[in-house]
């Protein structure tokens, strides 16, 4: 456990402005998600505009590390959309 | 146990059987993720539009929402609230009218008060009250929204009332199919002492039938109840095991000194965790 945080740390600290980023995206996202609580279409909106963004950070972190890969790419689409397909079933049920 | 303990490092683990990357993490499996979820939401739209299986009321029902709110009124020593089919009735006739004129509120555009849909129903009140919630998919979201809520707390342990009624209806509201819950609370106005004049006869005790949910015309799908809570575990299990094999995967690859052509798992793992978190937000809906 130790040896893991320790990893966090070096790796965040590495690119801290890119994890910072990411980190207030969430909050805004999560933020979004409670002042428009009930408006289901809003809700899928501001999902799919955080979906977005992580496929889009994604390929910019890798842009700056220099590591972009057609395969990384793919990596951040499918587990973007195939959360954004499972929780859709919950906000349009 | 060796055979399974192999096939789960094969799974969680990088080593050189998956090409130093957690099984779990591939592009197949991820690519089977998205069909599986596409497939998910494409089947449920689907059995909604051809049988009555499923209906987009979520899983709140009347039933549900009667045993929670008189459970609270017990914890806090107040009396427990009568199913009442006039208040039901009202319950069900706001509902309708909010729907009929694009509206979420206690008081209509046009008007309209949630007392007058109470004595519409027939029922004299002394004292009245209502509580309105939607888009929330589990009846004890509902329940434990309203408690979080000083007036709609205030007027669901209010001491003064005897009966309530529920209408959990669904339609389109502002152009979105939406799922209102009405709750109408009211003591009327020529209370009978049901203590002091109950019957000495051996005649049964009337039970009052409550209906599971209340949906009105223009959606004649019934519930499935247990349906969207099945869902939701399979989320859990499904994100658990994301998360679980992203953290192996970043503790070995570090610990290997691992380079691979791979995206950040510290990232994908922030962005699950904050789309769980999104979850359960997106499931309480909202009360007014």
């Amino acid at each position: 456990m130790k040896l893991l945080i320790k990893h966090i740390k070096i790796e965040v600290k590495k690119h801290a402005f890119d994890y910072l980023l990411f980190f207030t995206a969430g909050v805004v996202f999560l933020t979004g998600l409670n002042v428009f609580r009930g408006e289901r279409l809003l809700e899928f909106i501001i999902l799919l505009s955080f979906v977005s963004f992580y496929i889009i950070w994604g390929i910019y972190h890798h842009i700056i590390e220099d590591s972009l890969h057609m395969k990384i790419v793919l990596e951040y689409i499918l587990i973007g959309f195939a959360i954004l397909f499972l929780i859709k079933v919950l906000i349009f049920p | 146990m060796k055979h399974i303990i192999d096939t789960l490092h094969h799974f969680f683990v990088p080593r050189h059987s998956n090409n130093f990357n957690a099984k779990l993490l591939h592009h197949d499996f991820l690519t089977i993720y998205l069909i599986l979820a596409i497939l998910f939401g494409a089947g449920i739209k689907h059995i909604r539009q051809n049988s009555n299986i499923l209906g987009y009321a979520t899983d709140v029902t009347i039933e549900k929402l009667y045993e929670l709110t008189n459970s609270e009124r017990s914890k806090n020593h107040l009396n427990t609230l009568n199913y009442n089919e006039e208040l039901a009735q009202a319950a069900r006739e706001k509902a309708a009218d909010m729907f009929a004129k694009d509206y979420w509120a206690h008081y209509g555009p046009t008007g309209e008060t949630p007392w007058q849909f109470i004595l519409g129903s027939g029922y004299q009140y002394e004292y009245a009250g209502e509580n309105l919630a939607k888009n929330f998919v589990f009846s004890d979201g509902v329940v434990n929204a309203w408690l979080e809520s000083t007036t709609h707390r205030e007027n669901l342990l209010r001491k003064e009332y005897t009966d309530v009624g529920f209408a959990v209806v669904n339609g389109v509201l502002n152009g979105e199919e939406t799922t209102l819950v009405v709750q109408i609370f009211a003591k009327p106005l020529y209370a009978k002492d049901t203590v002091a004049q109950a019957p000495q006869s051996a005649e049964p005790e009337t039970v009052v039938k409550i209906p599971a949910t209340q949906v009105l015309a223009y959606d004649d799908s019934p519930t499935n109840n247990s349906f969207f809570a099945t869902y939701l575990n399979i989320n859990v299990v499904f994100f658990a095991v994301l998360m679980i094999a992203l953290i192996l995967d970043f503790y070995f690859a570090m610990k290997l000194n691992l380079i691979r052509v791979r995206g950040k798992n510290l990232i994908h793992f922030m962005f699950i965790t904050f789309v769980a978190i999104g979850t359960l937000i997106i499931i309480r809906g909202s009360i007014t």
